[in-house]
């Protein structure tokens, strides 16, 4: 995995669906749109480190400076901590950080499936693909 | 792991503390000196000649196409270039086969997994879903298989001194287990189940009549598992699962963090996950 190649095939790949994801606790397509993808800039505030899923919240900033945070569902656990990820890591130390997500199906505002992360200095997480 | 998770009894505080219990218990029977070789060979011996299946094995929680890839401070799980194949090309694992007067039966389960699947509300899974144990201590006349999984932490305790099934506990969630030694094969038969756990994620409901034997052998550095549930109750015939295969791994087992969902309240439709577990 290239650092210049990931955000290419992120960017290429914006369309495309991730298809039913096994390693999920239950279908993301149940739940997300994968034919929508989302991209949002901020802040990661808080970290769940819960199962079957962590949740990620992230503080977005408007145009005006109005907060708004949304809440970004992951993998479990036990799969992230065996690709060397933790709840520090995921945070970034507070540097900014560009996520893409798949919207909520039903609506729910500020929920979405987390795709990547890409942090201001660089590196990046890609936890769901394309 | 992953992917769970009876009901509510089993999200308890109390169940995670037992099962952190056993985890201190399994650390102490590791210092008490059976400890596996974590190199390449033949398989090391406890003392009374068995193999000795110890060690924390990496079963790829059942989804072995996922390989984590690392570049400098950057890391790729799911959708890595020239990696792992999309989730959805990835064999489903095989299904019980049911008496026919249960086939409307599990068919309705199966539409409705978003609403009726025990692992999805963080219920313990059972066996043999909760697959191959992520770590084994062994010693002379017992087994201790401890789970890192996302229902929560578990243990099951293998008694191997040809004591029988205990006749006074109240069927579980993971059963009563029992295992001899066949050649290098531990083979171990669980009973005693309650009827709170599915056998998949496809509406494999079962009664407590259930019985479960696997048997493991290590090959090197290598653990293979294999299944067989058996319920004439209600199944056609023994389900016998895929071999799985598990590797050592230097990675231990932390315990679980709770298991709290929030997803299914925003679940659209029935969508069914693919977990093979």
């Amino acid at each position: 995995m290239a650092r210049t190649v990931l955000p290419l095939l992120s960017v290429l790949g914006a369309l495309a669906l991730l298809g039913g994801n096994a390693s999920a606790h239950h279908s993301v397509a149940g739940q997300f749109d994968q034919s929508q993808r989302v991209t949002i800039t901020g802040v990661i505030s808080k970290v769940e480190w819960i199962n079957p899923h962590v949740y990620i919240q992230m503080d977005v900033a408007d145009t005006k400076g109005e907060i708004t945070t949304w809440r970004l569902e992951s993998l479990p656990t036990a799969m992230l901590r065996k690709a060397g990820l933790t709840s520090e890591l995921l945070k970034g130390g507070g540097q900014k950080v560009t996520a893409a997500v798949n919207p909520a199906r039903n609506g729910t505002p500020n929920l979405g499936w987390l795709m990547n992360l890409h942090y201001e200095d660089g590196h990046e997480y890609v936890l769901a693909g394309e | 792991m992953t992917a769970g998770k009876g009901q509510i009894a089993m999200r308890t505080s109390e169940a995670r503390a037992l099962g952190l219990r056993s985890a201190l218990a399994a650390a102490a029977l590791v210092g008490a000196g059976v400890v596996a070789a974590q190199t390449s060979g033949a398989a090391p011996r406890t003392p009374d000649g068995h193999p000795d299946l110890s060690g924390t094995w990496d079963n790829g929680a059942g989804i072995d196409f996922v390989q984590p890839r690392k570049d400098g401070e950057s890391v790729c799980i799911f959708g890595c270039p020239g990696g792992a194949p999309p989730p959805d090309s990835v064999p489903q694992a095989s299904v019980p086969k049911y008496r026919p007067e249960f086939a409307a039966r599990v068919a309705d389960l199966d539409a409705r997994q978003v609403q009726e699947d025990p692992v999805l509300r963080c219920f313990a899974p059972g066996v043999p879903r909760i697959g191959p144990p992520d770590k084994i201590v062994q010693r002379p006349g017992e087994a201790v298989f401890l789970y890192e999984d996302v229902s929560g932490s578990f243990f099951r305790l293998v008694p191997t001194d040809g004591r029988p099934h205990p006749t006074n506990n109240e069927p579980s969630f993971l059963g009563d287990a029992v295992g001899h030694w066949e050649g290098d094969t531990l083979v171990v038969e669980t009973k005693n189940f309650n009827d709170q756990t599915w056998l998949t994620d496809n509406g494999a409901f079962h009664t407590t009549d259930l019985r479960v034997v696997e048997r493991l052998r290590r090959t090197d550095d290598k653990l293979e598992w294999v299944a067989t549930a058996y319920d004439a109750k209600v199944l056609a015939q023994p389900w016998e699962l895929a071999k799985r295969t598990a590797e050592l791994t230097d990675l231990e087992i932390v315990e679980s963090p709770p298991c709290i969902d929030r997803s299914l309240a925003n679940m659209v439709d029935g969508s069914h996950h693919t977990n093979p577990r």
